[in-house]
């Protein structure tokens, strides 16, 4: 049951996150912000620090996982990594952004970016 | 928020979880993430300090990540609560005499409302253990204490079908049938009950079946039911059991069922039966001996049908009694129906003797905290300095009233489960005082109802004892703030002088209550019972079988009885008697004399009879006023006679003279009229708070029982003579069987077991009252004293004697202790009104009593003034004055 979503810039960098860790697996705080830096085409102004406190709350709900690893540089780092939990949240939230994402473009005026997707989906 | 995140995080709160590792563990990941900013900006060209430059900015201040990572690790709320807690018990450690002192003043308060709720919630609260117990009652003509009284057979089956409140109407009566075995004679508590009594109840056997309406008939009843308990015990758990016959007074019994062994049956003396191992069917027919309507030897039950008030059943049955009253005049009185519930029937002796107990033990809490508050404000000055540099470094009020109520909280919660172990250890104590007299007492047990009522309390009281104190506390803290700490002490010293008085009201009313119970004792041990049971022994045997069908073979039974038991080393005096005082059995019978006689003889009163040998009343000690006393001429063809009591006489005779009138005792209208030939003295049948009762006697020769009593006089301790009696009953006929063996001064002592129970309770409470009303006191004083140090040497350097000290601190205190009686005997004569009817022989507002409490409690005042009277006499002016 996720909360906070009054909280958009919240709820998104625990998406983002989470769709990296899905994307590229197991991975380190700095390995998350440099490939979110990297996507946004470093259009987004994150301020790394932020991703701590996110990465804690995800791994109390459960969503992720975190162990001590070896990083490529071989230096001790802390990796984290999507549990299957987190996969099906991870599911749920990028339905719900798509929905919200379509119901803002049709009220903004344009046409729906994505016809095809049924407004109402139960996945779970 | 998740409920795994809420676990976690409240787990991190009270530091279950390794919290500095955690963090040293974030600040090396922000370590690793701040170089690999660094080695990208320095391959990137930038030089060490613009790469450390541009990678903080980047990454973020560590302090600040850090703080939002742990308000998302843990719950401040719970967090700010640890905190609490755990300061909480450094300070408490810190101050291990005030703690203890705390700790041990609430065990004693909640431990001992534990052990009474314990007494109260088992006896009053609990449902009895039948299936919806609420709609199970008593019914019967209502009684002078509002009780339902017994029944005639006719009676209940007429009510049966006229009524239609009942899913069931029931009833039942004694029965001590013998039981034979390998000729060892043992007489069993047992109950004949209606064939529908146990589906009343809503109980089931644990083997066979319950009794049918074809079973419940005057040829087809010797059918049994036993208990487990004499299952196991007779009969070696045999579970073919069921079918087998057994032999009781020289008949056959089919057994048909046993009953499993959590059955409880209503084991109560009213109710006939204290143990009873047995169930048959009554087996009345309605033209049968017993059956008659005005032969109320029945008690009624019933099952009120679903949605049925009682006040709406009671009201159909008083319309139904009017209907029977018009139809047999001669069997019903005018009178009402009384329909009372089964618990209330079974525990309404004992309801206001516990409540009163209730009251008490809660005074005794009140006490307690009112103590506990003092405790914690005379140390809140002490602490004033502490609070007021928490305030300065800027903990707000509520914050520090937080602290202080987790603080009183603590002790609360602490000195509860003291308090239980308390209980605990005080319920077997407890049970032993009881008297047997408390119904369901077995129920008693320190349980999950217990223990939620005991965490009840100890929250209420840490609240009450512990806000006003931290209040006072945390305003305290901020107007000090900007004045010398040391000129703050005064705070707080008016609210613990009300505290201290407080203490004395309540300890006043409890003493008041505890001297009013042990004159209310006093004067039942002073009450003589019409009787002198010093001396005497009691022991019951019946006669009953086919070899006693006939009286003359039961009065010769009972002239070798009494021939051999007078031959006896150690006895003085026997005689015989269907019953004694104090024995727990009634034999009221109707007193018809002729010439005398109501229209309407129902309404001639009711006399307790005594069916006894010639010796009776010399053995007993009942004096003879006139005439003479049932002798060894009065046989069984003789003039049939009787002897009446002074009440009697008064009663129906009024100041004419009763020698020579003709009595029907029983039936007005046939049997033998008997002469009055003397008058004796009165005795109490049962309860020496009651008026005396009006008795006659009977010849056993003229009118003869089966169940008998010996009264022994002996010479020395009666008790040991019980096995000579019973072994010579024996050498006479081992198939008689003994019981009901008791000393008469036990019987009547037993009669005041409430009482005496309620006033050694409330002794005790008045004691522990006291003191915690001294050590309050003595706080206080003593506190003052050191108060008054300078001025008190300022007074002795000025001359003052030794005199004007001991009046200036004695005077501080008794201030107290005088506001305190005032208050207190105006609180004792409302509140001692609520022991009623327990109260005996004394004015519930006795002035004796009520001075002697007051002055009781003036000189433990006095006493609790000793030690600092002593250190304000020790006070030296020169370093008194120095010290400031």
């Amino acid at each position: 049951m996720p909360t906070g979503k009054s909280d958009v810039l919240q709820g998104t960098l625990d998406l983002m996150v989470m769709k990296t860790l899905e994307t590229m697996g197991p991975q380190h705080g700095y390995g998350i912000a440099q490939r979110l830096q990297q996507v946004s085409d470093k259009v987004l102004q994150l301020n790394q620090g932020t991703l701590y406190p996110a990465l804690l709350r995800l791994e109390q709900r459960g969503w992720i996982s975190s162990r001590w690893g070896t990083s490529e540089n071989n230096r001790r780092a802390r990796f984290y990594s999507l549990t299957r939990a987190g996969r099906r949240q991870l599911q749920r939230e990028a339905d719900d952004w798509n929905r919200m994402a379509d119901i803002m473009t049709r009220v903004l005026g344009g046409a729906p970016a994505n016809p095809a997707k049924p407004l109402k989906e139960d996945l779970s | 928020m998740t409920l795994r995140e809420l676990v976690w995080r409240a787990a991190a709160a009270v530091r279950l979880t390794g919290t500095a590792a955690r963090e040293r563990e974030l600040a090396q990941e922000l370590r690793f993430h701040q170089e690999m900013l660094e080695a990208r900006h320095r391959a990137n060209g930038l030089d060490a300090l613009e790469a450390r430059r541009a990678a903080r900015l980047e990454l973020g201040g560590h302090a600040q990540i850090a703080e939002g990572w742990r308000d998302q690790r843990s719950l401040p709320a719970i967090e700010t609560l640890w905190q609490d807690v755990r300061y909480g018990l450094r300070t408490l450690r810190r101050t291990p005499g005030f703690t203890a002192a705390a700790l041990l003043t609430l065990a004693l308060g909640i431990g001992a409302n534990t052990a009474i709720f314990t007494i109260v919630d088992a006896v009053l609260l609990k449902s009895l253990p039948y299936p919806s117990a609420d709609r199970l009652v008593t019914i019967g003509d209502r009684t002078a204490d509002g009780f339902s009284s017994n029944v005639g057979f006719t009676t209940m089956v007429d009510w049966r079908e006229r009524s239609h409140s009942f899913d069931q109407l029931a009833l039942l009566r004694s029965w001590q049938p013998t039981l034979v075995v390998n000729g060892e004679a043992e007489r069993l508590e047992a109950v004949r009950v209606s064939w529908n009594y146990f589906d009343m109840l809503g109980v089931r056997p644990a083997l066979g079946r319950t009794f049918t309406e074809a079973e419940d008939h005057a040829q087809t009843w010797r059918v049994l039911l036993l208990s487990d308990r004499l299952w196991r015990r007779r009969f070696d758990s045999d579970p073919s059991i069921v079918g087998r016959t057994i032999t009781m007074n020289d008949r056959q019994y089919r057994v048909i069922g046993v009953m499993p062994a959590s059955f409880e049956p209503l084991n109560e003396r009213q109710f006939f039966s204290v143990e009873a191992e047995i169930w048959a069917p009554i087996g009345y027919e309605l033209n049968g001996d017993s059956s008659c309507r005005s032969c109320r030897h029945l008690r009624g039950f019933g099952r009120l049908k679903p949605g049925v008030a009682m006040s709406q059943a009671t009201a159909e049955m008083n319309t139904i009694r009017a209907q029977m009253r018009r139809e047999h005049p001669q069997d019903y009185d005018e009178g009402s129906i009384a329909i009372v519930p089964l618990q209330d029937a079974l525990t309404g002796g004992v309801r206001s003797a516990l409540l009163v107990l209730l009251a008490a033990v809660g005074f005794v809490l009140l006490i307690a905290c009112a103590n506990v508050a003092n405790l914690l404000l005379a140390r809140s000055v002490t602490r004033q300095r502490e609070l007021t540099l928490r305030t300065l470094l800027g903990a707000g009020r509520l914050r520090i009233v937080r602290q202080l109520l987790t603080e009183s909280l603590m002790l609360s919660v602490t000195g509860a489960a003291l308090g239980v172990m308390f209980a605990w250890i005080a319920a077997d104590g407890l049970g032993a005082l009881a008297p047997v007299s408390l119904p369901r007492i077995g129920h008693a047990a320190i349980d999950a109802r217990v223990l939620i009522f005991t965490a009840v309390i100890a929250v209420l009281t840490g609240v009450l004892f512990g806000l006003v104190p931290a209040w006072r506390s945390a305003s305290g803290s901020q107007r000090t703030l900007a004045i010398d700490s040391r000129t703050s002490v005064g705070g707080g010293s008016r609210a613990r002088s009300a505290l201290v008085v407080a203490d004395i009201v309540l300890a006043l009313v409890l003493l008041a209550g505890a001297g009013l119970m042990m004159r209310t004792v006093a004067s039942l041990t002073r009450t003589s019972p019409g009787f002198n049971p010093d001396g005497i022994l009691t022991m019951a045997f019946s006669l009953v079988g086919q070899a006693y069908a006939e009286d003359p073979a039961v009065v010769a039974f009972q002239d070798r009885t009494l021939e051999k038991v007078r031959a006896l080393p150690g006895v003085t005096q026997v005689a015989l008697t269907d019953q004694v005082p104090f024995g727990g059995n009634y034999d009221c019978r109707g007193f018809h004399v002729k010439g005398r006689m109501k229209p309407n003889p129902v309404d001639d009163p009711c006399i307790e009879r005594y069916g006894t040998t010639p010796d009776y009343a010399r053995v007993m000690g009942i004096p003879l006023l006139r005439g003479r006393f049932i002798t060894a001429e009065d046989t069984i063809s003789s003039q049939p006679v009787i002897v009446v009591s002074e009440a009697t006489a008064r009663l129906v005779w009024g100041d004419a003279d009763p020698i020579g009138a003709e009595v029907r005792a029983g039936n007005a209208t046939q049997g033998a009229w008997r002469t009055v030939v003397g008058v004796v003295g009165d005795v109490h049948h049962a309860d020496v708070t009651q008026p005396v009762t009006a008795a006659f006697y009977t010849p056993q020769t003229q009118l003869t029982d089966s169940y008998l009593v010996a009264v022994v006089r002996t010479a020395g301790d009666p008790a040991t003579l019980a096995a000579p009696i019973r072994q010579a009953l024996r050498e006479l006929d081992p198939s008689v069987p003994v019981y009901d063996v008791a000393t008469l001064p036990s019987l009547v002592e037993k009669a005041s077991g409430q009482r005496r129970f309620v006033m050694q309770l409330l002794a005790g409470f008045a004691i522990v009252a006291v003191l915690l009303a001294a050590i309050g006191l003595y706080g206080v004083v003593s506190y003052g004293v050191v108060q008054r140090t300078r001025e008190v040497g300022l007074r002795v350097a000025l001359g003052a004697q030794r005199r004007d000290v001991l009046a200036l601190v004695l005077a501080s205190g008794l201030r107290l202790v005088l506001a305190g009686v005032v208050a207190g005997l105006a609180a004792a004569f409302g509140a001692t009104r609520m022991l009623g009817t327990l109260v005996f022989g004394v004015s519930p507002v006795d002035p004796a009593t009520f001075a002697a409490a007051s002055a009781t409690l003036v000189a433990v005042a006095l006493l609790a003034h000793w030690l600092p009277v002593r250190r304000a006499l020790r006070i030296d002016p020169a370093s008194a004055l120095r010290a400031e």
